[in-house]
């Protein structure tokens, strides 16, 4: 037996040394692909981005503007559903930021918020979240407030006094905190919330974030990269200049087709 | 192949498995690449929790580190060595009690399960399970 062993004692560290390779191998692999996967982030955004074809402006649950940043007439509109202890959220929240002052004061583009807490157990605190942003909104701190959840996700999400923590925010954005308590408890924020879930819901948004361009869903893999962004709505932009320049002939405002 | 053992040689294919799920879940740890969050799954959940990590170690890490350690240790077992197949029954039993815990914490802790992890306690159970199996018939496969 001994003898039996000592012939192939060489093979079985051959296969473990071919298999350490073939791991590496395999990281790096994963590492790469990583950057970009496409498998992974194409199926679960094309759940929600079957049902989508032109419902931009579709009055579906919630009135446009009530979160919105740019022009209340303009063609292009971006649109996101995002949830606030969603980490993906948080990650592309600084890129919605840019996209949006990048196109400040274009009056062929729009930025909607639009909330949409999973209803899952980790996100136990979303719909709160939420509430709590409409009621900074009261204030006229909706998007101080936003910005405040988003970059600070990791410091409330998973703790308990979290409540005290937006008050916080609050103080520091120089907001009436005691209001902005009753207002977090009260049934106005809530039902504002309410409305966009219902839009959310009948765009088919399964997943957070969702940013629709136009009613036409953003790949999530574009959704961390300005430059596409950009592309993506510049595209819009020249497209809904060019219908209004065939539409009429003599006005001529082509300027609107890019910016920086 | 005649003369490898085989209930050590499924369990080596078995964490070859484990190796590749872990090498993945370690891969998408490292690179913390931001990952939508859905209705249906909760991978992001999971692997950006707390408890993915102890004492900043990785645990998807410390998975591959022991799914490739139980890997060489059946391939050895399957050519013969008994002592190996030892050290994989104890490796086996480490890491399917801790695919328990980590279960658990998916289950009744965060409340959100991640397939990828469920591959994983699949994996190290079924693993403990050929050595309880290779245990029970253990005068047939031996090799004497």
């Amino acid at each position: 037996m001994k003898k039996q062993q000592k012939q192939t004692s060489g093979m079985p560290l051959l296969i473990i040394g071919l298999v350490f390779v073939a791991a590496v191998i395999g990281a790096i692999y994963f590492y790469n692909s990583g950057t970009s996967s496409p498998a992974t982030t194409a199926s679960s955004n094309s759940t929600a981005a079957r049902p989508t074809p032109n419902m931009a402006n579709a009055p579906a649950g919630a009135p446009i503007g009530v979160n919105m940043l740019g022009s209340q007439t303009a063609a292009v509109t971006v649109e996101e559903f995002a949830d606030y202890q969603c980490g993906g959220c948080a990650a592309v929240h600084p890129v919605m930021k840019e996209l949006a002052s990048a196109y400040a004061g274009n009056r062929n583009f729009r930025f909607i918020y639009r909330h949409y807490p999973l209803a899952i157990p980790a996100h136990d605190k979303s719909f709160e979240a939420s509430a709590a942003t409409e009621a900074a909104g009261l204030q006229g701190k909706f998007w101080q407030m936003q910005d405040q959840l988003f970059r600070n996700q990791a410091a409330w999400t998973a703790n308990p006094n979290y409540r005290q923590i937006w008050s916080e925010y609050a103080t520091n954005l120089g907001m009436d905190v005691q209001r902005f308590q009753a207002d977090l408890a009260g049934i106005q924020t809530k039902n504002r919330v309410d409305a966009d879930i219902q839009r959310g819901r009948a765009l088919g948004v399964s997943s957070t974030p969702t940013v629709f361009v136009n009613g036409k869903p953003v790949p999530f893999s574009e959704l961390n990269n300005i430059a596409s962004l950009r592309r993506i709505v510049d595209a819009e932009i020249a497209a809904v200049a060019a219908t209004q320049q065939s539409n009429s002939a003599n006005s001529a405002p082509a300027a609107a087709s890019s910016n920086q | 192949m005649p003369g490898l053992r085989k209930l050590p040689l499924a369990a080596g294919i078995v964490a070859l498995v484990g190796l590749a799920d872990s090498v993945y879940l370690s891969v998408k740890h490292f690179t913390a690449e931001p990952v939508p969050c859905s209705l249906v799954e909760g991978c992001e959940k999971v692997l950006s929790s707390p408890y993915a990590e102890v004492a900043g170690v990785p645990i998807a890490a410390a998975g591959a580190l022991a799914y490739f350690t139980a890997f060489s240790l059946a391939v050895l077992a399957a050519y013969g060595d008994e002592r190996m197949w030892k050290l994989f029954g104890g490796l086996a039993t480490l890491m399917a009690g801790f695919s328990l815990w980590l279960i658990y914490l998916q289950a009744f802790v965060i409340g959100a399960f991640c397939q990828f992890c469920l591959i994983s306690a699949a994996t190290s159970l079924t693993l403990f399970g050929i050595f309880i199996a290779a245990a029970l018939t253990r005068e047939k496969t031996s090799f004497e």
